[in-house]
């Protein structure tokens, strides 16, 4: 190996080396991306049919307001997404809730989805913030009721918050203490509670005794996985807010977390312009890399490699590193590839784009298109050879073919319902038109044999990059530690030093080894 | 276990790819020197200046504008070989042996209209043979007749010569021999046959198809070794005198012998394959690496190294 090589790989090796040093030792980052970290998934898919029915509704618009999860103390939502088609969504506070407004025509579509991933840190507890006036829910039910209920409350007047609200809980289930309230008093507390339900009288007698109440809908995150939202009551009891179950009064056990969506009495899912048909839900447990949950320090760090990180970048930019990030990876995988095992591939690195591509329309998907696109693309270009047409419209005429198979395949999805069809347009267009034109030159100049092979090296290759890409660990890693590019390229220069065998040439020269 | 493999080619002095590429081409193969050999004409006109025997060169064309003189140009020639300049692997090149009617008859006895070949001079010159499909100019040279040593083991087409040179001294040779699936070209990869040859006594030796090792010609069924190559010293100094020429130190050097003319400078080819090592049964790295601690005084003179390479690189008689 020449030396100059060797130095600069090191020296490649040691930038990210220190900055991942520095990050790991000072900064506190996790070495490893190991370690579990437990977050839900919810996933809202509401189905709604515009009002008007068919054909008249004049472009009428609709909106639809669902209370959506936010990052509040000791849980971070961390990732959010929207599937929602033509209806825009925006995302506003409103009061104590994040209302997400679906907006717009939905052009007979009768469906959004949305999906939320929220991390769960109970060690990341805020203090809680005492209750506004929005938790003092005006006082129902009329004199006489509020005169009884304030009766059997009385006595507790001078117990302190906590035990106060046991106490009152207690009544409300019928538990009443001694000495017992006399028989009319019980009968008429029994059809309050008829009248208006558990819950509500369980807030008139909070709201008697002066504590802050608050009606919640979320869900319950517990093992059993829950399909319904829940409804609980909060309590200040003047240090934190006490959880109620909303049917029995009972506190929730300890274990629990919750996921609060909507407080108050507003509608969890609510539609103008339309009617609602179906609301589902469904939640799932997940276990996440330490490093993503790092995602929330890193974001609000003032430190300088902290904000001097990807995590800062808005969103949807983002989503673009995320991708870039997963090139260099790739590229290294084809280096491997081809000058280590020795694969034939078409065109150096087309395998990494399909790799790339194979990512949104899925592998056994990819890869059928991909080997349909090239066959049909081939037999065509077969046809047109005879009329010896010029490079340059050749190749045009090959781009504007792939194009209109990308349109059929798309046509073909929506008809079935096949999206990965119609994720089709990702693939590259451009190197599809080349790898066809090599195709044929290839099987013209050395036969069908060599053609295949070359095109099962190709597909090989980038099975083997979309795989690597696919890992999740590492495409993290990249984005938390992007220095690492630098070890890609100390990598890339010792790879290119590299003068031994290829193992394919193990095979190829098979005879000339055997001899000694 | 793959490491073992990997030892044992070394050993066998197996040349790989990466090796090829990294120390040979890289490093004795001046990239400003490509052009030279990946432009038949410049070759061409390189060689004659050095006094190294091609193919008469008839006529070059090298704008869509003159085509339509080719044929003037060509006076009545009845034979002749029409080829891309910057080519690669043998493709794009028609022989003509013959003019009948107003129409042009290839080798392989097919008829060709004028207009066809106009359409294929065009193509040539947009550069759709191109190596790198830049522009090219089409080429329009004599036809060879080759020397019917080699006859009764080429199927058609012309068998060439290909000598790998190194830093002047040539370490390995080859014929290729057309066969049927080649379509009588003399290219490995579309599946002609190589055959070692003894560059000391130069004498063919056993061949290669594809991957796979052969002794007899797949179409004609003729063995394959004990050919006497003509010329043989003559072939190893022109491919010795390439090296000076173009300053290419890992040069690929293709001969054709015609019958009337001798051996004649093909083409050079700067990246050569490594297909010639499984043809001679014999790893290249060792040669080159012969060559490496050869005498100095041996580099010289074309006439000394080719001398050195007869006397080192004889094959002990079996």
């Amino acid at each position: 190996m020449k030396r100059p090589a060797l130095w600069l790989a090191v020296f490649f090796f040691l930038i990210p080396l220190s900055l991942i040093g520095y990050r790991v030792l000072r900064l506190g980052y996790p070495l490893l991306p190991t370690s579990p970290v437990k977050a839900w998934g919810l996933t809202m898919e509401i189905f709604f049919e515009p009002a008007g029915g068919d054909g008249n509704r004049n472009g009428k618009e609709i909106e639809i307001r669902a209370g959506l999860p936010e990052s509040r103390s000791g849980q971070t939502v961390i990732e959010q997404r929207d599937l929602s088609g033509t209806l825009q969504l925006n995302i506003m506070p409103e009061g104590l809730n994040q209302i997400g407004v679906w907006s717009g025509d939905p052009e007979g579509g009768g469906g959004l989805s949305y999906r939320t991933t929220v991390l769960l840190n109970p060690k990341r507890l805020r203090k809680p913030k005492p209750p506004g006036p929005e938790s003092f829910p005006a006082i129902i039910g009329d004199k006489s009721e509020q005169i009884l209920a304030r009766r059997l409350i009385e006595r507790y007047s001078s117990l302190k918050a906590p035990d106060k609200l046991k106490a009152i809980v207690a009544t409300a289930k019928g538990i009443w203490g001694e000495p017992a309230p006399d028989d009319s008093d019980l009968k008429q507390w029994s059809s309050i509670q008829k009248k208006y339900g558990a819950e509500k009288a369980l807030v008139i007698l909070l709201r008697l005794a002066d504590f802050p109440v608050r009606k919640v809908q979320g869900f319950v995150l517990s093992e059993g996985i829950a399909t319904q939202p829940d409804r609980w009551i909060a309590v200040w009891t003047g240090q934190k807010w006490e959880h109620l179950q909303a049917e029995t009064g009972d506190n929730y056990s300890e274990s629990v977390c919750l996921l609060p969506l909507m407080i108050g009495d507003a509608p969890l899912v609510s539609i103008s312009g339309g009617r609602l048909q179906e609301v589902r839900w469904s939640l799932s447990k997940q276990i996440l890399s330490q490093w993503r949950s790092h995602f929330e320090r890193i974001q609000r760090s003032a430190r300088f490699l902290d904000r001097w990180s990807l995590f800062a970048i808005p969103n949807q930019f983002q989503e673009i590193f995320r991708i870039l990030l997963l090139v260099p990876i790739g590229v290294l995988m084809i280096s491997v590839l081809r000058n280590i095992v020795g694969f034939p591939t078409f065109g150096i690195f087309m395998p990494v784009l399909m790799a790339l591509a194979f990512r949104s329309t899925g592998l056994s998907y990819g890869l059928g298109i991909f080997a349909g696109v090239v066959l049909i693309g081939y037999l065509l270009r077969r046809g047109i050879d005879r009329l010896r047409l010029l490079l340059v419209p050749r190749l045009s005429f090959l781009i504007t073919f792939v194009i209109l198979a990308f349109t059929v395949f798309a046509l073909i999805g929506s008809k079935f319902g096949v999206r990965e069809f119609m994720a089709v347009g990702l693939l590259p267009f451009v190197i599809l038109s080349m790898t066809i034109e090599r195709f044929f030159i290839l099987i013209e100049e050395s036969g069908a044999f060599q053609a295949l092979r070359t095109a099962a090296g190709s597909a090989a290759v980038a099975v083997i990059t979309y795989k690597i890409i696919q890992i999740d660990p590492l495409q993290l890693t990249f984005f938390v530690y992007p220095e690492l590019l630098f070890a890609i390229m100390g990598l890339l220069l010792l790879l290119g030093n590299y003068s031994g065998y290829r193992l394919s040439e193990i095979l190829r020269f098979e005879v000339l080894g055997e001899k000694s | 276990m793959i490491l073992r493999q990997f030892l044992s080619l070394r050993k066998a002095g197996v040349l790989g790819m990466n090796r090829r590429n990294r120390q040979y081409i890289m490093g004795y193969n001046r990239r400003s020197s490509f052009p030279l050999v990946d432009d038949k004409l410049l070759t061409k006109q390189l060689s004659l200046k050095h006094g190294i025997p091609t193919p008469p060169l008839y006529h070059v064309v090298s704008h869509h504008g003159d085509i339509a003189g080719f044929e003037k140009a060509l006076v009545d020639r009845q034979e002749f070989v029409l080829k891309p300049a910057r080519g690669g692997g043998g493709s794009g090149i028609i022989l003509i042996t013959d003019r009948r009617d107003g129409k042009f008859v290839t080798q392989s006895g097919k008829m060709i209209s004028r207009d066809e070949i106009r359409y294929h001079i065009s193509d040539i010159l947009s550069g759709i043979y191109s190596l790198e499909g830049l522009e090219d100019k089409a080429v329009i040279e004599g036809l060879i007749h080759p020397d019917q040593v080699f006859g009764k083991v080429t199927y058609e087409g012309v068998p060439d010569v290909r000598i790998i040179v190194y830093r002047g001294v040539p370490a390995m040779a080859m014929v290729r021999l057309p066969t049927r699936q080649s379509d009588g070209k003399a290219n490995l990869h579309r599946g002609a046959v190589g055959v070692g040859i003894d560059i000391g006594r130069g004498k063919t030796m056993d061949g290669v198809r594809r991957s796979g090792a052969i002794t007899h010609h797949p179409d004609t069924g003729e063995l394959l070794r004990d050919i006497e190559v003509p010329f043989w010293e003559r072939m190893l100094l022109m491919a010795a005198r390439s090296t000076d020429m173009t300053g290419l130190g890992y040069l690929g050097v293709d001969l054709v012998i015609d019958i009337k003319d001798g051996p004649l400078l093909l083409e050079l080819n700067a990246r050569p394959g490594l297909q010639i090592q499984i043809a001679n049964r014999k790893g290249l790295l060792e040669r080159l690496e012969t060559i490496d601690r050869a005498p100095k005084e041996i580099f010289l003179s074309p006439e000394k190294r080719i001398a050195w390479s007869i006397q080192n690189f004889a094959e002990p008689r079996s």
